[in-house]
């Protein structure tokens, strides 16, 4: 398994298959790519407004779902300002 | 078996995956598994000011149902081998 | 051409026999290639080297509604994830 070990206890950014994206703490995975996450927020993105963050708290996403799981570097992302970002929502997976 | 084998030798060389929702992401290969999962280091997403998202991401796990293409560094890969290692393993599927 | 003379007897034989030769790729999402062929698996998974990429795009609304627009660009060396895969043409033999 090109492993999920890595990330147990960091912050990781997940894009869906439906575009979506998700921040939280990497609290467990599974073989399949099942994740839970904790303290985690859904940032959406939009080319009229900033990025806002809708918290989502404990939260158990499909592996199935997932198109990819980044790690986090806390110092770039807390000097982001979310708020100022503007741009259109990640397309969703098509087969 | 055989693609598995090719990303292995490929580990820690610059590659660009390009995913089924159009985002291409280049990074160095750190590592793959036996579903062409592809862990990416030094990342660098293709047109980021389009693709702010993942601004403060350095390294990724990609699940490999959702990749379209991997851009690989020709000067690492050597097609007659391949092409030698395919017709092996075509023969061994029929005899099966 | 018949089956003594080819060799060919299941599709993947001709796939086979493509090996290192261009080949046609048709692909889910209006995506054609042609490529050299290099590995494959039973997936349709491929390594296509020196790859063109031809991208259809239909306009869907004003002026241009139904218009298509093509995009080509050049690639290495490129894998190809097998599920996207709709037909894998050999090159034409004289």
């Amino acid at each position: 398994m090109s492993s999920l070990q890595g990330y147990v206890d960091r912050r990781v950014l997940l894009i869906l298959q439906d575009g979506r994206v998700i921040v939280g703490t990497m609290a467990g995975f599974d073989q399949k790519s099942n994740v839970v996450l904790s303290d985690s927020k859904e940032r959406t993105f939009s080319e009229d407004d900033g990025v806002q963050e809708v918290p989502l708290g404990l939260y158990l996403v499909k592996g199935d779902q997932i198109v990819l799981i980044g790690e986090i570097d806390e110092a770039i992302d807390s000097s982001i300002d979310l708020a100022s970002i503007r741009a259109e929502p990640i397309a969703s997976i098509h087969y | 078996m055989l693609i598995f084998s090719v990303f292995k030798t490929l580990t820690d060389q610059r590659v660009t995956v390009e995913l089924k929702n159009d985002l291409s992401i280049t990074g160095t290969l750190k590592s793959v598994d036996q579903f062409l999962n592809i862990r990416l280091d030094s990342i660098k997403v293709l047109d980021e000011a389009r693709y702010p998202h993942m601004m403060a991401v350095k390294n990724c796990f990609i699940r490999g149902s959702v990749v379209r293409y991997v851009q690989l560094p020709a000067e690492h890969v050597d097609t007659q081998l391949l092409e030698d290692a395919t017709r092996r393993e075509s023969l061994n599927q029929g005899k099966r | 051409m018949d089956v003594a003379s080819t060799g060919i007897q299941e599709p993947f034989d001709l796939i086979r026999l493509s090996l290192s030769e261009r080949v046609f790729v048709k692909l889910r999402g209006d995506r054609e290639l042609s490529g050299v062929l290099h590995a494959y698996d039973g997936h349709m998974n491929l390594i296509l080297s020196d790859v063109e990429e031809t991208i259809m795009i239909v306009e869907g609304e004003g002026e241009a509604a139904g218009r298509v627009n093509v995009a080509k660009r050049k690639m290495e060396m490129l894998f190809v994830r097998g599920d996207g895969v709709i037909l894998i043409s050999p090159p034409a033999r004289t």
